[in-house]
Protein backbone atom coordinates (compact mmCIF):
# COMPACT_ATOMS: atom_id res chain seq x y z
CA UNK A 1 0.00 0.00 0.00
CA UNK A 2 1.35 3.33 -0.97
CA UNK A 3 2.23 5.90 1.61
CA UNK A 4 -0.59 8.36 2.33
CA UNK A 5 -0.07 11.80 3.76
CA UNK A 6 -2.96 13.77 5.28
CA UNK A 7 -3.78 17.03 3.55
CA UNK A 8 -4.49 19.78 5.99
CA UNK A 9 -4.30 22.75 3.69
CA UNK A 10 -6.84 25.44 4.56
CA UNK A 11 -8.38 23.02 7.05
CA UNK A 12 -9.08 25.80 9.46
CA UNK A 13 -11.49 27.43 7.02
CA UNK A 14 -12.23 24.78 4.39
CA UNK A 15 -12.24 21.20 5.58
CA UNK A 16 -13.21 17.92 3.91
CA UNK A 17 -16.88 18.43 4.64
CA UNK A 18 -16.87 21.82 2.96
CA UNK A 19 -14.95 20.45 0.04
CA UNK A 20 -17.33 17.54 -0.42
CA UNK A 21 -20.34 19.83 -0.07
CA UNK A 22 -19.05 22.11 -2.76
CA UNK A 23 -18.32 19.11 -4.93
CA UNK A 24 -21.82 17.72 -4.50
CA UNK A 25 -23.36 21.09 -5.25
CA UNK A 26 -21.27 21.36 -8.37
CA UNK A 27 -22.19 17.87 -9.50
CA UNK A 28 -25.84 18.58 -8.85
CA UNK A 29 -25.56 21.65 -11.07
CA UNK A 30 -23.61 19.83 -13.75
CA UNK A 31 -25.62 16.61 -13.87
CA UNK A 32 -29.00 18.06 -12.97
CA UNK A 33 -29.06 21.48 -14.56
CA UNK A 34 -26.45 21.40 -17.32
CA UNK A 35 -26.63 17.72 -18.24
CA UNK A 36 -24.06 17.78 -21.05
CA UNK A 37 -23.55 14.21 -22.18
CA UNK A 38 -20.55 13.04 -24.13
CA UNK A 39 -19.34 9.68 -25.34
CA UNK A 40 -15.77 8.60 -24.76
CA UNK A 41 -14.15 6.25 -27.26
CA UNK A 42 -10.97 4.88 -25.68
CA UNK A 43 -8.61 3.64 -28.33
CA UNK A 44 -7.66 0.03 -27.80
CA UNK A 45 -3.97 0.24 -28.55
CA UNK A 46 -3.47 -3.51 -28.47
CA UNK A 47 -6.17 -4.27 -31.06
CA UNK A 48 -5.75 -1.33 -33.38
CA UNK A 49 -3.69 -2.25 -36.40
CA UNK A 50 -1.10 0.41 -36.95
CA UNK A 51 1.63 1.08 -39.43
CA UNK A 52 4.94 -0.13 -38.04
CA UNK A 53 6.77 2.93 -39.30
CA UNK A 54 4.39 5.82 -38.85
CA UNK A 55 1.94 4.38 -36.33
CA UNK A 56 -0.87 5.44 -38.65
CA UNK A 57 -4.18 3.69 -38.90
CA UNK A 58 -6.15 3.17 -42.09
CA UNK A 59 -9.62 4.55 -42.53
CA UNK A 60 -12.08 2.94 -40.10
CA UNK A 61 -9.17 0.99 -38.68
CA UNK A 62 -9.31 2.34 -35.12
CA UNK A 63 -10.50 -0.23 -32.62
CA UNK A 64 -11.92 1.23 -29.44
CA UNK A 65 -13.14 -0.13 -26.17
CA UNK A 66 -16.81 -0.03 -25.29
CA UNK A 67 -17.93 3.59 -25.58
CA UNK A 68 -18.73 5.22 -22.25
CA UNK A 69 -21.12 8.09 -21.65
CA UNK A 70 -19.95 10.72 -19.26
CA UNK A 71 -21.00 14.15 -18.13
CA UNK A 72 -18.94 17.25 -18.32
CA UNK A 73 -19.18 20.97 -18.77
CA UNK A 74 -18.80 21.65 -22.44
CA UNK A 75 -17.55 24.75 -24.11
CA UNK A 76 -17.28 24.61 -27.89
CA UNK A 77 -15.06 27.28 -29.33
CA UNK A 78 -16.05 29.34 -32.35
CA UNK A 79 -15.38 27.94 -35.81
CA UNK A 80 -12.62 29.60 -37.75
CA UNK A 81 -13.16 30.63 -41.35
CA UNK A 82 -9.72 30.13 -42.80
CA UNK A 83 -7.77 28.92 -45.75
CA UNK A 84 -6.50 25.40 -45.84
CA UNK A 85 -2.81 25.77 -45.17
CA UNK A 86 -1.30 28.39 -47.43
CA UNK A 87 -3.94 28.11 -50.13
CA UNK A 88 -7.08 29.77 -51.34
CA UNK A 89 -9.17 26.77 -50.36
CA UNK A 90 -11.64 28.08 -47.87
CA UNK A 91 -12.39 25.88 -44.92
CA UNK A 92 -14.73 26.56 -42.03
CA UNK A 93 -12.83 24.76 -39.33
CA UNK A 94 -14.98 23.78 -36.33
CA UNK A 95 -13.65 25.02 -33.03
CA UNK A 96 -12.12 22.85 -30.36
CA UNK A 97 -14.20 21.47 -27.55
CA UNK A 98 -13.21 22.15 -23.98
CA UNK A 99 -14.62 19.69 -21.47
CA UNK A 100 -14.45 20.10 -17.74
CA UNK A 101 -15.04 16.75 -16.10
CA UNK A 102 -15.04 15.71 -12.49
CA UNK A 103 -12.25 13.34 -11.63
CA UNK A 104 -14.65 11.45 -9.40
CA UNK A 105 -16.95 10.90 -12.40
CA UNK A 106 -14.16 9.24 -14.34
CA UNK A 107 -13.18 7.16 -11.34
CA UNK A 108 -16.74 5.99 -10.85
CA UNK A 109 -17.01 5.00 -14.51
CA UNK A 110 -13.60 3.32 -14.38
CA UNK A 111 -12.29 5.16 -17.43
CA UNK A 112 -9.51 7.55 -18.18
CA UNK A 113 -9.38 10.16 -20.93
CA UNK A 114 -6.04 9.88 -22.68
CA UNK A 115 -4.29 11.84 -25.35
CA UNK A 116 -5.49 10.49 -28.71
CA UNK A 117 -8.81 9.12 -27.47
CA UNK A 118 -11.95 10.22 -29.26
CA UNK A 119 -14.98 11.97 -27.86
CA UNK A 120 -18.36 12.15 -29.54
CA UNK A 121 -20.61 15.09 -28.84
CA UNK A 122 -24.16 15.12 -30.15
CA UNK A 123 -24.89 18.57 -31.47
CA UNK A 124 -28.42 17.53 -32.47
CA UNK A 125 -30.33 14.28 -32.16
CA UNK A 126 -28.89 13.02 -35.42
CA UNK A 127 -25.65 14.89 -35.79
CA UNK A 128 -22.61 13.92 -33.84
CA UNK A 129 -19.21 15.51 -34.08
CA UNK A 130 -16.13 13.63 -33.12
CA UNK A 131 -13.10 15.11 -31.49
CA UNK A 132 -9.70 13.78 -30.67
CA UNK A 133 -8.14 14.60 -27.34
CA UNK A 134 -5.21 16.95 -27.82
CA UNK A 135 -4.86 17.89 -24.16
CA UNK A 136 -6.02 15.32 -21.63
CA UNK A 137 -5.67 17.74 -18.73
CA UNK A 138 -3.98 15.22 -16.50
CA UNK A 139 -1.89 17.87 -14.81
CA UNK A 140 -4.27 19.31 -12.25
CA UNK A 141 -1.81 20.96 -9.87
CA UNK A 142 -2.91 24.52 -10.48
CA UNK A 143 -5.17 26.43 -8.14
CA UNK A 144 -8.07 26.41 -10.55
CA UNK A 145 -8.25 22.64 -10.61
CA UNK A 146 -7.61 22.16 -6.91
CA UNK A 147 -10.23 24.43 -5.44
CA UNK A 148 -7.83 26.95 -4.01
CA UNK A 149 -5.09 24.40 -3.60
CA UNK A 150 -6.93 21.79 -1.50
CA UNK A 151 -7.58 18.77 -3.75
CA UNK A 152 -7.60 18.37 -7.52
CA UNK A 153 -11.20 17.66 -8.37
CA UNK A 154 -11.71 18.17 -12.09
CA UNK A 155 -9.83 18.02 -15.35
CA UNK A 156 -10.03 20.26 -18.36
CA UNK A 157 -9.82 18.26 -21.53
CA UNK A 158 -9.32 19.92 -24.89
CA UNK A 159 -10.16 18.05 -28.06
CA UNK A 160 -9.90 19.01 -31.71
CA UNK A 161 -12.43 18.00 -34.36
CA UNK A 162 -11.51 15.14 -36.66
CA UNK A 163 -12.49 14.34 -40.21
CA UNK A 164 -14.55 11.33 -41.17
CA UNK A 165 -11.63 9.52 -42.69
CA UNK A 166 -9.85 9.51 -39.34
CA UNK A 167 -12.69 8.56 -37.02
CA UNK A 168 -16.45 8.37 -37.36
CA UNK A 169 -17.52 6.10 -34.50
CA UNK A 170 -17.89 3.02 -36.70
CA UNK B 1 2.99 -10.25 -56.79
CA UNK B 2 3.92 -8.87 -60.15
CA UNK B 3 3.85 -10.83 -63.37
CA UNK B 4 7.12 -12.06 -64.83
CA UNK B 5 8.34 -9.64 -67.45
CA UNK B 6 7.80 -12.04 -70.34
CA UNK B 7 4.07 -12.27 -69.75
CA UNK B 8 2.25 -9.57 -71.67
CA UNK B 9 -0.97 -8.47 -70.07
CA UNK B 10 -2.23 -6.81 -73.22
CA UNK B 11 -1.20 -6.87 -76.83
CA UNK B 12 -1.46 -3.86 -79.08
CA UNK B 13 -3.32 -4.73 -82.23
CA UNK B 14 -2.04 -1.66 -84.04
CA UNK B 15 1.47 -0.35 -83.87
CA UNK B 16 2.12 3.20 -82.79
CA UNK B 17 3.09 5.45 -85.64
CA UNK B 18 6.62 6.75 -85.77
CA UNK B 19 8.69 9.34 -87.66
CA UNK B 20 6.94 11.02 -90.59
CA UNK B 21 3.64 9.20 -90.02
CA UNK B 22 3.66 10.29 -86.40
CA UNK B 23 4.20 13.89 -87.44
CA UNK B 24 1.29 13.62 -89.83
CA UNK B 25 -0.78 12.20 -87.04
CA UNK B 26 0.07 15.16 -84.84
CA UNK B 27 -0.95 17.58 -87.58
CA UNK B 28 -4.25 15.71 -87.80
CA UNK B 29 -4.70 16.22 -84.07
CA UNK B 30 -4.06 19.92 -84.47
CA UNK B 31 -6.57 20.23 -87.28
CA UNK B 32 -9.11 17.83 -85.81
CA UNK B 33 -12.73 19.01 -85.89
CA UNK B 34 -11.76 22.32 -87.29
CA UNK B 35 -10.44 24.23 -90.18
CA UNK B 36 -7.10 23.82 -91.82
CA UNK B 37 -5.71 26.16 -89.21
CA UNK B 38 -4.52 25.15 -85.77
CA UNK B 39 -6.95 25.89 -83.00
CA UNK B 40 -6.40 28.61 -80.45
CA UNK B 41 -4.43 27.78 -77.36
CA UNK B 42 -5.15 30.34 -74.71
CA UNK B 43 -4.77 30.47 -70.96
CA UNK B 44 -7.91 28.48 -70.37
CA UNK B 45 -6.73 25.66 -72.61
CA UNK B 46 -3.38 25.54 -70.85
CA UNK B 47 -5.11 25.45 -67.47
CA UNK B 48 -7.34 22.64 -68.65
CA UNK B 49 -4.28 20.80 -69.92
CA UNK B 50 -2.71 21.05 -66.49
CA UNK B 51 -5.87 19.77 -64.82
CA UNK B 52 -5.94 16.81 -67.18
CA UNK B 53 -2.28 16.18 -66.45
CA UNK B 54 -2.82 16.22 -62.69
CA UNK B 55 -5.87 14.02 -62.96
CA UNK B 56 -4.50 11.44 -65.38
CA UNK B 57 -0.77 11.44 -64.82
CA UNK B 58 -0.54 12.15 -61.11
CA UNK B 59 -3.43 9.94 -60.05
CA UNK B 60 -2.50 8.03 -56.92
CA UNK B 61 -4.15 5.07 -55.27
CA UNK B 62 -3.74 4.42 -51.56
CA UNK B 63 -5.26 1.40 -49.83
CA UNK B 64 -7.36 0.67 -52.92
CA UNK B 65 -8.84 4.16 -53.10
CA UNK B 66 -7.88 6.80 -55.58
CA UNK B 67 -7.02 10.14 -54.07
CA UNK B 68 -9.66 12.45 -55.58
CA UNK B 69 -8.54 15.40 -57.62
CA UNK B 70 -10.32 18.72 -57.62
CA UNK B 71 -10.95 19.06 -61.35
CA UNK B 72 -11.10 22.82 -61.25
CA UNK B 73 -8.48 25.50 -61.05
CA UNK B 74 -8.96 27.10 -57.69
CA UNK B 75 -9.72 30.78 -58.04
CA UNK B 76 -10.98 33.35 -55.60
CA UNK B 77 -14.60 32.99 -56.58
CA UNK B 78 -15.48 29.45 -57.39
CA UNK B 79 -14.56 27.55 -54.26
CA UNK B 80 -17.87 28.03 -52.45
CA UNK B 81 -19.92 26.83 -55.41
CA UNK B 82 -17.56 23.97 -56.09
CA UNK B 83 -17.46 22.77 -52.51
CA UNK B 84 -21.24 22.35 -52.58
CA UNK B 85 -21.07 19.97 -55.49
CA UNK B 86 -18.03 18.05 -54.37
CA UNK B 87 -18.74 14.48 -53.41
CA UNK B 88 -16.22 14.23 -50.64
CA UNK B 89 -17.41 16.69 -48.03
CA UNK B 90 -18.01 16.30 -44.34
CA UNK B 91 -20.99 17.36 -42.30
CA UNK B 92 -19.78 20.96 -42.39
CA UNK B 93 -19.49 20.80 -46.18
CA UNK B 94 -15.79 21.16 -45.81
CA UNK B 95 -13.83 19.13 -48.28
CA UNK B 96 -12.60 15.85 -46.85
CA UNK B 97 -8.96 14.84 -47.10
CA UNK B 98 -7.18 13.29 -48.83
CA UNK B 99 -7.49 15.26 -52.04
CA UNK B 100 -5.33 16.99 -54.59
CA UNK B 101 -5.99 20.54 -55.71
CA UNK B 102 -4.43 22.68 -58.39
CA UNK B 103 -3.89 26.36 -57.83
CA UNK B 104 -2.73 28.63 -60.63
CA UNK B 105 -0.67 31.67 -59.90
CA UNK B 106 -2.51 34.60 -61.43
CA UNK B 107 0.63 36.10 -62.95
CA UNK B 108 1.52 34.60 -66.28
CA UNK B 109 5.03 35.54 -67.32
CA UNK B 110 6.72 35.73 -70.67
CA UNK B 111 7.95 32.28 -71.49
CA UNK B 112 11.41 30.87 -71.06
CA UNK B 113 10.97 28.09 -73.60
CA UNK B 114 14.13 28.50 -75.67
CA UNK B 115 12.37 27.28 -78.80
CA UNK B 116 10.15 30.35 -78.77
CA UNK B 117 12.03 32.93 -76.77
CA UNK B 118 13.99 34.49 -79.62
CA UNK B 119 11.88 35.51 -82.56
CA UNK B 120 11.38 38.07 -85.26
CA UNK B 121 9.93 41.28 -83.82
CA UNK B 122 6.54 42.83 -84.62
CA UNK B 123 4.74 39.49 -84.73
CA UNK B 124 5.59 38.70 -88.30
CA UNK B 125 3.08 36.43 -89.98
CA UNK B 126 4.35 33.14 -91.28
CA UNK B 127 3.04 30.96 -94.06
CA UNK B 128 1.17 28.01 -92.63
CA UNK B 129 -0.81 26.36 -95.41
CA UNK B 130 -2.16 26.69 -98.90
CA UNK B 131 -5.77 25.58 -99.08
CA UNK B 132 -7.60 24.89 -102.34
CA UNK B 133 -10.86 26.76 -102.95
CA UNK B 134 -13.65 26.48 -105.47
CA UNK B 135 -16.10 29.32 -106.00
CA UNK B 136 -18.32 27.44 -108.43
CA UNK B 137 -16.51 28.65 -111.50
CA UNK B 138 -12.85 28.43 -110.97
CA UNK B 139 -10.33 26.82 -108.69
CA UNK B 140 -8.14 28.92 -106.49
CA UNK B 141 -6.02 28.86 -103.38
CA UNK B 142 -6.20 30.54 -100.02
CA UNK B 143 -3.01 31.35 -98.19
CA UNK B 144 -3.18 30.80 -94.43
CA UNK B 145 -0.71 32.74 -92.31
CA UNK B 146 -0.24 32.64 -88.57
CA UNK B 147 2.00 34.59 -86.21
CA UNK B 148 4.67 32.90 -84.18
CA UNK B 149 3.16 31.60 -80.93
CA UNK B 150 3.89 33.67 -77.84
CA UNK B 151 5.69 31.75 -75.11
CA UNK B 152 4.27 31.90 -71.59
CA UNK B 153 5.33 30.42 -68.29
CA UNK B 154 2.46 29.52 -66.02
CA UNK B 155 3.18 28.45 -62.47
CA UNK B 156 0.86 25.96 -60.85
CA UNK B 157 0.84 24.73 -57.30
CA UNK B 158 -0.39 21.19 -57.06
CA UNK B 159 -1.20 20.54 -53.44
CA UNK B 160 -2.07 17.37 -51.66
CA UNK B 161 -4.10 17.60 -48.48
CA UNK B 162 -4.11 14.52 -46.34
CA UNK B 163 -3.72 13.37 -42.80
CA UNK B 164 -1.57 10.30 -43.28
CA UNK B 165 2.08 10.05 -44.16
CA UNK B 166 1.39 7.02 -46.36
CA UNK B 167 -0.80 9.13 -48.64
CA UNK B 168 1.89 11.79 -48.76
CA UNK B 169 4.50 9.19 -49.65
CA UNK B 170 2.39 7.63 -52.39
CA UNK B 171 1.68 10.96 -54.07
CA UNK B 172 5.29 12.05 -53.73
CA UNK B 173 6.42 8.83 -55.40
CA UNK B 174 4.02 9.40 -58.29
CA UNK B 175 5.20 12.97 -58.85
CA UNK B 176 8.88 12.25 -58.47
CA UNK B 177 8.65 9.30 -60.84
CA UNK B 178 6.76 11.34 -63.40
CA UNK B 179 9.37 14.09 -63.27
CA UNK B 180 12.37 11.79 -63.07
CA UNK B 181 13.56 13.31 -66.34
CA UNK B 182 12.97 16.84 -65.00
CA UNK B 183 10.02 17.46 -67.25
CA UNK B 184 6.79 15.82 -68.26
CA UNK B 185 4.36 16.66 -71.02
CA UNK B 186 0.69 17.35 -71.30
CA UNK B 187 -1.15 17.08 -74.58
CA UNK B 188 -3.18 20.13 -75.53
CA UNK B 189 -4.97 20.24 -78.88
CA UNK B 190 -2.29 18.23 -80.59
CA UNK B 191 0.66 20.01 -79.00
CA UNK B 192 2.96 18.55 -76.41
CA UNK B 193 3.47 21.19 -73.72
CA UNK B 194 6.37 20.65 -71.32
CA UNK B 195 5.92 20.93 -67.58
CA UNK B 196 8.85 21.30 -65.20
CA UNK B 197 8.88 20.43 -61.53
CA UNK B 198 10.38 23.48 -59.85
CA UNK B 199 10.04 22.89 -56.15
CA UNK B 200 8.48 20.82 -53.42
CA UNK B 201 7.59 22.45 -50.15
CA UNK B 202 5.66 21.59 -47.05
CA UNK B 203 2.82 23.64 -45.60
CA UNK B 204 1.50 21.13 -43.14
CA UNK B 205 -0.59 22.33 -40.25
CA UNK B 206 0.79 20.60 -37.21
CA UNK B 207 -0.31 22.87 -34.38
CA UNK B 208 -0.71 20.99 -31.14
CA UNK B 209 -4.24 22.06 -30.37
CA UNK B 210 -5.66 22.07 -33.88
CA UNK B 211 -6.68 19.49 -36.39
CA UNK B 212 -3.44 18.26 -37.91
CA UNK B 213 -3.10 17.65 -41.60
CA UNK B 214 -0.38 17.53 -44.17
CA UNK B 215 -0.21 19.93 -47.07
CA UNK B 216 2.54 19.40 -49.56
CA UNK B 217 3.02 21.82 -52.39
CA UNK B 218 4.49 20.86 -55.76
CA UNK B 219 5.38 23.90 -57.82
CA UNK B 220 5.09 23.11 -61.51
CA UNK B 221 5.90 25.46 -64.34
CA UNK B 222 4.21 24.95 -67.66
CA UNK B 223 6.26 26.16 -70.60
CA UNK B 224 3.29 26.91 -72.78
CA UNK B 225 2.54 29.19 -75.66
CA UNK B 226 -0.40 31.19 -76.82
CA UNK B 227 -1.97 30.91 -80.26
CA UNK B 228 -4.94 33.12 -80.95
CA UNK B 229 -6.92 32.23 -84.03
CA UNK B 230 -8.21 35.79 -84.24
CA UNK B 231 -4.73 36.78 -85.32
CA UNK B 232 -4.66 34.35 -88.21
CA UNK B 233 -4.76 35.72 -91.73
CA UNK B 234 -6.48 34.09 -94.67
CA UNK B 235 -6.29 35.75 -98.03
CA UNK B 236 -6.79 34.51 -101.55
CA UNK B 237 -3.77 33.56 -103.52
CA UNK B 238 -3.35 34.43 -107.20
CA UNK B 239 -5.89 32.33 -109.07
CA UNK B 240 -5.62 33.79 -112.59
CA UNK B 241 -3.36 36.38 -114.20
CA UNK B 242 -4.87 38.64 -116.83
CA UNK B 243 -2.15 40.43 -118.76
CA UNK B 244 -3.27 43.38 -120.84
CA UNK B 245 -0.77 44.65 -123.35
CA UNK B 246 -1.47 47.79 -125.34
CA UNK B 247 0.17 47.74 -128.71
CA UNK B 248 0.62 50.81 -130.89
CA UNK B 249 1.27 49.70 -134.47
CA UNK B 250 4.41 51.44 -135.69
CA UNK B 251 4.27 53.43 -138.83
CA UNK B 252 7.47 52.16 -140.40
CA UNK B 253 8.75 52.73 -143.81
CA UNK B 254 9.45 49.70 -145.85
CA UNK B 255 13.05 48.71 -145.43
CA UNK B 256 15.30 48.83 -148.38
CA UNK B 257 16.60 45.52 -149.61
CA UNK B 258 20.20 45.31 -148.67
CA UNK B 259 22.44 43.37 -150.95
CA UNK B 260 24.73 41.25 -148.75
CA UNK B 261 28.37 41.89 -148.92
CA UNK B 262 29.82 38.85 -150.54
CA UNK B 263 33.37 39.80 -149.85
CA UNK B 264 35.61 37.49 -147.94
CA UNK B 265 35.88 38.16 -144.23
CA UNK B 266 38.90 37.27 -142.16
CA UNK B 267 38.62 36.42 -138.52
CA UNK B 268 40.40 34.19 -136.04
CA UNK B 269 39.81 31.64 -133.30
CA UNK B 270 41.95 32.84 -130.39
CA UNK B 271 42.71 30.18 -127.80
CA UNK B 272 44.04 31.87 -124.68
CA UNK B 273 46.29 30.06 -122.28
CA UNK B 274 44.40 27.03 -120.91
CA UNK B 275 41.64 27.20 -123.58
CA UNK B 276 41.49 24.37 -126.17
CA UNK B 277 37.94 24.62 -127.53
CA UNK B 278 35.87 27.41 -129.10
CA UNK B 279 32.45 27.51 -130.75
CA UNK B 280 30.98 29.91 -133.24
CA UNK B 281 27.45 30.11 -134.54
CA UNK B 282 26.97 31.15 -138.16
CA UNK B 283 23.88 33.01 -139.29
CA UNK B 284 24.62 32.56 -142.97
CA UNK B 285 25.84 29.97 -145.45
CA UNK B 286 29.53 30.18 -146.07
CA UNK B 287 32.77 28.41 -146.76
CA UNK B 288 35.24 28.60 -143.90
CA UNK B 289 38.86 28.30 -144.97
CA UNK B 290 41.52 27.57 -142.35
CA UNK B 291 44.58 29.62 -143.26
CA UNK B 292 47.29 29.90 -140.65
CA UNK B 293 47.90 27.99 -137.44
CA UNK B 294 49.82 29.64 -134.61
CA UNK B 295 51.00 27.32 -131.82
CA UNK B 296 48.50 24.69 -133.04
CA UNK B 297 49.65 21.17 -133.72
CA UNK B 298 46.29 19.91 -134.98
CA UNK B 299 42.62 20.90 -134.87
CA UNK B 300 39.32 19.01 -134.93
CA UNK B 301 36.10 20.43 -136.29
CA UNK B 302 32.57 19.60 -135.00
CA UNK B 303 29.40 20.85 -136.68
CA UNK B 304 26.42 21.01 -134.35
CA UNK B 305 28.36 18.84 -131.88
CA UNK B 306 28.95 16.15 -134.44
CA UNK B 307 32.47 15.29 -135.42
CA UNK B 308 33.32 16.56 -138.90
CA UNK B 309 37.06 16.11 -139.62
CA UNK B 310 40.62 16.53 -138.39
CA UNK B 311 42.59 19.42 -139.88
CA UNK B 312 40.13 20.08 -142.74
CA UNK B 313 41.36 22.89 -144.99
CA UNK B 314 37.85 24.12 -145.73
CA UNK B 315 34.42 23.60 -144.09
CA UNK B 316 31.00 24.50 -145.43
CA UNK B 317 28.50 25.76 -142.83
CA UNK B 318 24.77 26.41 -143.18
CA UNK B 319 22.73 29.17 -141.64
CA UNK B 320 22.28 28.36 -137.90
CA UNK B 321 25.11 25.85 -137.67
CA UNK B 322 27.41 25.91 -134.65
CA UNK B 323 30.99 25.08 -135.46
CA UNK B 324 33.24 23.89 -132.64
CA UNK B 325 37.02 23.81 -133.02
CA UNK B 326 39.10 21.75 -130.59
CA UNK B 327 42.87 22.11 -130.81
CA UNK B 328 45.99 20.40 -129.58
CA UNK B 329 48.61 23.00 -128.74
CA UNK B 330 52.28 22.76 -129.57
CA UNK B 331 53.19 24.59 -126.40
CA UNK B 332 50.54 24.23 -123.72
CA UNK B 333 51.75 27.24 -121.77
CA UNK B 334 51.11 29.77 -124.54
CA UNK B 335 48.14 31.25 -126.42
CA UNK B 336 47.12 29.77 -129.80
CA UNK B 337 45.33 31.20 -132.80
CA UNK B 338 43.76 29.95 -136.02
CA UNK B 339 43.23 32.48 -138.78
CA UNK B 340 40.26 31.71 -141.01
CA UNK B 341 38.49 33.28 -143.96
CA UNK B 342 34.70 33.22 -144.32
CA UNK B 343 33.23 33.45 -147.78
CA UNK B 344 29.48 34.01 -148.05
CA UNK B 345 27.70 31.83 -150.54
Amino acid sequence: MSKRVPINRLSKFFGDKDFNLELEMGQEWLYGDMNFTLVLYQVDQSKTKKSNVYGEVEEDGIVYKTPVEFKGFVKVLEPQNENLGNTKLRNLEPGNIQISVYISELEELGVDIKYGDYIGYYETESRVRYYTVVNDGKVTSDNKHTYGGVYPFYRTVIASPVKDNEFRGN
Amino acid sequence: MGFPKKIKKDIKLTQDKILYERREELVDFIKEDGTYLPKSILHEDLDLGMLEFVKNELGTVVSGKKIPTVDLIITTQNWAQFAETWNFTDLDENINPPFVATVRNPDVKFGTNPALRYNIPNKKMFYYAKVPTWDGNRKGMDIYKIPQPVPVDITFNVKIFCNRMTELNAFNKTVISKFASRQAYTFIKGHYIPIILENISDESVLDLEKRKYYVQDYTLTMLGFLIDEKEFEVYPAISRILQVVEVVPPKRKRQKFVVPDLRDTDFSFSFLNGLTSLSQKFDFNSDITFNDLINVESYYVYINNEYFAENPPIVFVNNGDVMTVDIRKVNDGEDSQILVTSKLI
